[in-house]
Formats: C-alpha cells, sequence, structure tokens
C-alpha cells in the first residue's frame, strides 16, 4: 500500500509538472486566453490580468484609478492621458481598476495589492457618500475579502491562495471551474462580453442613456435604494480607516494619493438627506485626506455633465466619461503643473515624452 | 461535520490513532467520545436525544428478554415509542406550524421552532435499527445486550450514524468485542473504499447535481422532452452515487477501526428485474423491510389465505413493503406514489409466475438480459420522478416526457451562429440540446459501475497492477483537487431521511 501511495504521489506530481509545463507555452495562452485567480467576482479577475497585460505591453503604469462600477463606466484613460499630455507634454501610462460593487473596505484591500504588484506612481481613488454608508455592499465585500487568494496576498497564508498565485495551470484552468454548474454557460459568456467590452486600458463603456423620469427626488425613505434609510447618513469610521489605510500606501516611497470624488447626479444627494449632508461629507473628505498626505478633488459641477451623459443616478455613460476624464486629466495637469507633482513611474520603465 | 470535508478525515485519524494505540479495555469508552464529539459537530442537541433514545431502547430490550410473559406488549411500546420519537421530529414540518400557533395564543412565542432544530441526524436510520433490536430479542435470536456502553454505540456508532448502513445488532455487536486487526490488506481495502467513495461523491454526484438547472424540478415544462430525460438520467445517478458514495467512505473509515459494515449497494442499475433491483439497492434497508415487513405480514397472511397465490398474499406483501419504504424516507404523497410504484412493479414481475415456472435471468439469453436490463432501468428512472419531486412538478414532469410535442428541434444552427461570433449567447436552455457535460460525467460514473458489475468485486482496482493503481489514483486526486475550485457543493442527498 506504501508503495503504491508512493507510487500515486509521483505521479500526481509528474502530472502536475506536466501541466505547469504545457501551461506555460505560449501554444496554451493562444488557446485559453483567460486567466483567473478564482476570485468570486470575476470582473475583478479580468481587471487584474488586463493590468498584467498593459504593464507587459506599456512596460509598467503609472496611474491607477481605483474604485467602483462608477470608475469602470466614469474614466476613460486614453482621455486622461490625451488631456494630461495636451498640458504638461508628459505621456502618462494610466490604467482604469474599477469593478463593480467594491466599496471602500475592499477597495482598499485592492489598493495594497496593486501598489505592491505594480508601484504605480499615483493612485487616484475614487470614493463617493456610499463608500462611507456601514450598511453599503458588505455581501460583496465579505465574499471578496473572503477569497483564499486575497488572504493570502494579504499575509494571511493558506496553501489555496498559495497555488493559486504561482500556478499558471491553474490560472488557466480557473476561469472555467464551474463548468460542472448548470449556471455555468451563461455565466461563462457574462464574462467573455464583460471582458470584450473591457479596454487595454481597463475602461467599459456603458451606453445607457438616463430617462429624465429617473430625475424625480424619493417620496419617502422606503423608496431609498441607495443608502441604509433607517437612519440619517452618517459615515462610518470603520470605513473612514480603510480610507486612512488608502492614504498611509503613500509611506516609504509608496504612489502618491489622489482622492477624486465622483460627481453623482445632484438627486441622489436627496436620498443621503440633501446638499448640507452632502457638504459635510465633502468637508470631512476634505480634512481626512489632507491629514493623510493626498489631494481631494471633490465633484465637479453637476451642470457639466449633461444628463445624456448619464447611464443613471450614478454612473457615467460614453458621452458623459470622456468629459470626467478630461477633468481628471485637467486637475492632475494642474497639480503637475503648478505644484510640481510628477505621476511618471520612474520604478518600472519610462513613459514616452 | 460532512465527511467529505478535510476537519473530518483528520478527526477519523485522531480516532483510528487513538484507537489502536488504547488498551483494548479502553477502546469502545474511546469510541463512546469520539462518536459524542461527531455527533456534536452537528448540534450538542443531538447527544442528548439520541443518549435518552438508545437509553429507553437498552431498558426496552433487557425487559423484553427478561419479561416470561407479555413480551410481545413490551415490543409493541418499544415499537412504538421509536416510531413515535420519529414522528415528533421528523414529520415536524406537519404540526410544528400549528404547535406554533397554538403556543402564541397561550402566550408562547415562539414556542415550536425549537422541535424542528432538534431534529437529530440520521434519526430513520437509528429507529430502524432499534426496532430489529427490539423485534430480535423477542424473537429470541438475540440476546438483550447487559453493557449500556456497548448498546449505546451501537446507537451511536458515527460511520454508520448519518445514513447507515442499517446494521442488526446480533451482527454488529460482536463485532465491538472483536475489532479486526490492521494489516496491509485491511487498509489498501479500506483505502480503496474512501477513495471510491469520495469519487463517487465529489466527482459523480456533486457534479451531476450541479449540473442540474434548480428549475428543472419545479417547473419542467420549461423545458424539452430531451433535457428533461438528460436530467432524470443524470439524477439517478446523483442519488446513487451521493449515497453508495457515503457508505463506501462509512465503510472504509469503520474498516479502519476493525469494524466491518454492510455492503449497501450492489450496482443496482445492472439489476435485470426489480426484485433484483432491490438486492442491489440500499441492502441494508431491503433486507429490513424485508425480514421486519414483507416475512412478517406474509406469513400472517398466509395463515389466513394459505393458498400462495391468493391475491391477497400476491399483492399485499409487496405493496405494503414498498408503501412502508415510501413513508420510511418521508411522509408525502410523492414518495408513498414512489414506493407504491415499486410494489406495483414487483407484483406485476411476479404475474407470468402464475401460469409458467420462473426462469432463472441468468439461464436466459444475453440479449434478453441486455433488455431487462434497460427495462428496468426504465421503470427505476421512472418511479425517481414522484421521489425527487413534489406530486405536481411529478405530474409536469411526466407529462413533459410523454407528450411527443415536447420534444422539439434541437437549435444546432442556432448554437454554430453563437459559436460563429454572429449571435449573442443568450440562454442556452433554448437550444433544446441534452447537455453534454452531463454524459461527460456519467460516462466514468457508468465505467467505474460497469467494471465493478463485470468483475463481480467492487475492489477489482486491488487486482491491477501497483502502476495502474497508482496512475488512477493520481488522476482521482488531481480530479479531486481540481473540482475543490468550484464555487458549489451539495449536501448529501440522503441525509435528509
Amino acid at each position: 500500500m506504501g508503495y503504491t501511495l508512493l507510487q500515486a504521489f509521483a505521479f500526481f506530481v509528474v502530472f502536475i509538472a506536466l501541466l505547469e509545463g504545457i501551461a506555460r507555452t505560449s501554444l496554451i495562452s493562444n488557446l485559453l486566453p483567460y486567466n483567473s485567480l478564482g476570485n468570486w467576482h470575476y470582473q475583478f479577475d479580468i481587471k487584474w490580468f488586463r493590468l498584467k497585460q498593459y504593464v507587459a505591453n506599456n512596460g509598467g503604469v503609472d496611474v491607477i484609478i481605483l474604485g467602483n462600477s462608477e470608475v469602470n463606466t466614469g474614466f476613460d484613460p486614453d482621455v486622461v492621458t490625451q488631456i494630461y499630455y495636451e498640458k504638461t507634454g508628459l505621456r502618462l501610462r494610466i490604467f482604469n481598476f474599477g469593478v463593480d460593487g467594491l466599496t471602500i473596505a475592499p477597495n482598499s484591500v485592492t489598493a495594497k495589492l496593486l501598489v505592491e504588484e505594480y508601484h504605480p506612481a499615483l493612485l487616484v481613488f475614487v470614493t463617493e457618500m456610499r463608500d462611507y454608508d456601514a450598511a453599503n455592499g458588505l455581501d460583496t465585500q465579505g465574499m471578496f475579502l473572503s477569497d483564499p487568494w486575497v488572504q493570502y496576498r494579504m499575509g494571511g497564508f493558506n496553501l489555496t491562495g498559495w497555488i493559486v498565485d504561482h500556478s499558471l495551470a491553474l490560472q488557466h484552468y480557473l476561469p472555467y471551474r464551474n463548468w460542472m454548474r448548470s449556471d455555468f454557460p451563461n455565466a461563462f459568456a457574462a464574462f467573455l462580453q464583460t471582458s470584450h467590452e473591457t479596454s487595454l486600458a481597463g475602461y467599459a463603456p456603458d451606453y445607457g442613456v438616463m430617462s429624465t423620469a429617473s430625475v424625480s427626488k424619493p417620496n419617502a425613505s422606503a423608496d431609498n435604494p441607495y443608502f441604509d434609510s433607517s437612519q440619517p447618513y452618517l459615515v462610518d469610521p470603520s470605513r473612514l480607516e480603510c480610507l486612512r489605510a488608502i492614504l498611509d500606501l503613500a509611506r516609504d516611497n509608496g504612489p502618491q494619493i489622489v482622492v477624486v470624488e465622483m460627481p453623482v447626479h445632484p438627486v441622489f444627494f436627496d436620498y443621503a438627506g440633501g446638499e448640507t449632508v452632502h457638504k459635510a461629507f465633502q468637508e470631512k473628505m476634505a480634512e481626512t485626506v489632507q491629514a493623510g498626505g493626498g489631494t481631494f478633488l471633490p465633484a465637479i459641477d453637476e451642470v457639466t455633465i449633461p444628463l445624456q451623459g448619464r447611464a443613471n443616478l450614478t454612473h457615467l455613460n460614453w458621452r458623459g466619461a470622456p468629459i470626467l476624464s478630461a477633468y481628471l486629466g485637467e486637475q492632475l495637469a494642474a497639480l503637475t503643473n503648478q505644484e510640481g507633482m510628477m505621476f511618471v513611474n520612474e520604478q518600472n520603465g519610462d513613459s514616452q515624452p | 461535520m460532512n465527511i467529505t470535508t478535510l476537519s473530518f478525515a483528520a478527526f477519523v485519524v485522531i480516532v483510528i490513532a487513538g484507537f489502536r494505540l488504547l488498551p483494548a479495555r479502553f477502546r469502545n469508552t474511546w469510541l463512546f467520545v469520539a462518536c459524542l464529539g461527531f455527533l456534536a459537530t452537528w448540534a450538542w442537541q443531538f447527544v442528548g436525544i439520541l443518549l435518552v433514545i438508545g437509553t429507553v431502547n437498552y431498558f426496552l430490550g433487557r425487559w423484553i428478554g427478561e419479561a416470561r410473559e407479555g413480551r410481545k406488549r413490551i415490543l409493541w411500546i418499544g415499537i412504538a415509542f421509536d416510531v413515535f420519537t420519529l414522528l415528533i421530529f421528523k414529520y415536524s414540518d406537519f404540526y410544528i406550524p400549528e404547535l406554533t400557533a397554538f403556543l402564541a395564543r397561550i402566550g408562547v412565542e415562539k414556542g415550536g421552532e425549537g422541535i424542528r432544530l432538534l431534529m437529530p441526524i440520521g434519526l430513520s436510520f437509528t429507529t430502524v435499527q432499534l426496532i430489529s433490536y427490539l423485534a430480535d430479542i423477542h424473537n429470541r435470536i438475540l440476546l438483550p445486550e447487559k453493557g449500556w456502553l456497548k448498546f449505546i454505540l451501537y446507537v451511536l456508532y458515527f460511520p454508520k450514524l448519518i445514513s447507515g448502513p442499517i446494521e442488526r445488532a446480533r451482527i454488529f455487536l460482536p463485532k465491538l468485542d472483536h475489532p479486526q486487526p490492521l494489516s496491509a490488506e485491511s487498509i489498501a481495502r479500506n483505502f480503496t473504499l474512501i477513495v471510491i467513495g469520495l469519487t463517487r461523491k465529489l466527482l459523480f454526484a456533486n457534479m451531476l447535481n450541479a449540473l442540474i438547472p434548480s428549475a428543472a424540478f419545479v417547473q419542467p415544462l420549461t423545458y424539452s422532452a430531451q433535457m428533461l430525460l438528460t436530467w432524470l438520467l443524470a439524477y439517478a445517478f446523483v442519488i446513487y452515487n451521493d449515497f453508495a458514495g457515503y457508505t463506501s467512505i462509512a465503510r472504509g473509515v469503520s474498516g479502519f477501526l476493525g469494524i466491518e459494515l454492510t455492503s449497501n449497494f450492489n450496482t443496482p442499475y445492472f439489476s435485470r428485474s426489480i426484485a433484483e433491483f432491490w438486492e442491489r439497492w440500499h441492502i441494508s434497508l431491503s433486507n429490513w423491510l424485508r425480514d421486519y415487513i414483507f416475512f412478517p405480514l406474509s406469513r400472517r397472511l398466509r395463515k389466513k389465505f394459505p393458498h400462495p397465490n391468493h391475491v391477497i398474499n400476491f399483492i399485499l406483501p409487496p405493496l405494503v413493503t414498498m408503501l412502508v419504504s415510501g413513508m420510511w424516507h418521508g411522509l408525502s404523497v410523492s414518495l408513498l406514489l414512489w414506493g407504491g410504484l415499486h410494489g406495483a412493479y414487483l407484483i406485476a414481475e411476479r404475474i407470468p409466475t402464475l401460469w409458467a415456472p420462473k426462469v432463472l435471468m441468468d439461464e436466459r439469453p444475453k440479449w434478453q438480459q441486455v433488455v431487462a436490463t434497460l427495462f428496468t432501468f426504465s421503470l427505476v428512472l421512472l418511479a425517481w420522478i414522484p421521489f425527487r419531486m413534489d406530486l405536481v412538478a411529478a405530474k409536469h414532469y411526466l407529462a413533459g416526457l410523454i407528450i411527443p410535442s415536447r420534444w422539439v428541434r434541437m437549435e444546432f444552427l442556432w448554437m454554430s451562429e453563437v459559436f460563429k461570433g454572429h449571435l449573442p449567447v443568450g440562454d442556452v436552455y433554448g437550444w433544446n440540446i441534452p447537455d453534454p457535460r452531463v454524459f461527460l460525467v456519467l460516462l466514468p460514473a457508468i465505467l467505474l459501475d460497469w467494471v465493478q458489475y463485470h468483475h463481480k468485486d467492487e475492489l477489482i482496482f486491488l487486482k491491477w497492477p501497483r502502476w495502474a493503481r497508482a496512475a488512477l489514483l493520481a488522476f482521482v486526486t488531481l480530479g479531486l483537487f481540481l473540482v475543490s475550485f468550484a464555487d458549489s457543493a451539495a449536501p448529501f442527498v440522503y441525509q435528509g431521511f
């Protein structure tokens, strides 16, 4: 029995070595172009490997724009690059790492992972009021943070996370790991669609257009789909700690941090308690970001982004995204020209002048 | 603690090590502690409930054994106690709403909810074992067990606790006194049983179960007939591999403790008649039903109607036995229908023997045996419909299979357009093409059974050359490793019974 087990182990090692060897050939990369880290949130996987590809193609990344779906559809890195170039003569390599449904807690972890892996010169974190609502996005947060690979990368050693991190064969297999589930064909189709819609720089335009009917104030707190309607809006202290964790990444030669407020439609603030509450939120953000050594850019005036530029109250569409992207380009250029802040990454290759 | 988890594996290793290292006189105490620990991982309340049920039966057994008269009355008290206990816990759904409403009326809020939570795992299996224990003492084929600890181990023994096999006390109890020593042969045998069990459960049952959309058994008329047939086929192999896999693991684990458990399955889908099916499917329950329902009922009826082919003798014993089997699985009309169908099959199968002597299957031409196997499997498949779903859904499922217009065209053209990129995927079920993934999993599942059936040996793999065994083990391990990354895991189907 002992010999059989030993022999079986040897066979197993040979199988694994063979699979790993084959997985590292270009043949497999061409046949199976998708990779995954086994994360429940498949869009995170798409963005992670798209960024890897971006870095391989461009020799590095200077700026990563981080946030939720509002970032995913709201910032076109090519437009930011172009505007910044026009104003400064410097060409930045910018990647959009917006992932649907991730609030500030998972994003503070993602920020750390991205900084450790890709060493960007600037991290732009895009946020809005819901990020600091204690009841918002808890399920997604729990699922994302309990992922073995995320845990492993955050220092909590586990065998699954280690294997996923080191095995290219497994990373090729994981997009298909649910092949035996009845919903796999439809789920995989959604994965492919998301992957195809995401540009090489991580931007995925939204082609929806907000209807004028959506711009109506909430009738009652029960109609509030955005905030915990049982209480007035409060900035949750633990979530504010997550923002501080992102700002702390700037320490020890880390990236510069710019926190941008997402320009959601003004009606959205009515759900939170009105413009007064929003102003208080902005003040809290400015104070926290300044204390953490970062730069806070409050939301641009709502008039700048027309209704046709919005997909809904919180998301911009393909018309609105270039406007917001241009605004970010201008703001970054202003920081460079007026305050001498440089965002070109010298650690992972020079940007093209 | 689910038996396919790593925590169970660690638990088993500790229990086996302790059992083998301790002096013989402490072994049963060690097993008792392990059983309590295992039970408590499900719910600590189970420990108390099963200890009480076991202790009551322990004293009832001694009472029957020592009584000079009124033994039958005590037996019936015992049976009534066990059946009543089962009814209280298992069929709580029927009375808890009323009980809760009643308690609320008298001012006790949420008073009825606790009973549902306390339903002990494997109570159906425990109950039939206890009834057979009392009946065997009554029939003087077993002496009551004097040692409380040993008897309680018969009740709580963790490898068989959740889903059997249903062991007879007269066979099981002596094994506790003389567990078999470990040998190279027994280690190989038990290890192989566990690997086969894990393969059946994790690679076949769980995967096939995940491939069946949840709506298939709720709104079957949403799908075409060919898809319903595919999923019914998949379900037949889910329930078989799930249960057979569990039993195989339980037998392997118990074998390491030197206590051999009854084999519960013997390639049942290769049966050539329904009677043979019940000799190969859930064998320990079939034998129990035969010995404690079928035979006593037949004997009693023969006293009233002496002719063996009297219509009462012909119909009642198989029908009642299979209805009891249905009720044991759950108190629902659809499960009664499942039992009734099998009862009807058994009766129909015996009809030709009324005018012609029975020709043994083994003596018939091979083609007849193959046809009989396919026919038997079709009947079993049909009966799985009410077993799996409620009566309304079962009716729709059957209609979905037999109405000719439900066999609609398969949209291969649509599919090819999608693959060429000319059309979006949409909903693949709209193509009406039976899921090829089901057959991809079914193929090795059938192959495993065929190898075992063909060689009449469930452990035929032990006779393979070492390199072939090792390669197969490595391959299975790789499969289990890859499957472990999937996002779903189905519970044991039989755990609910």
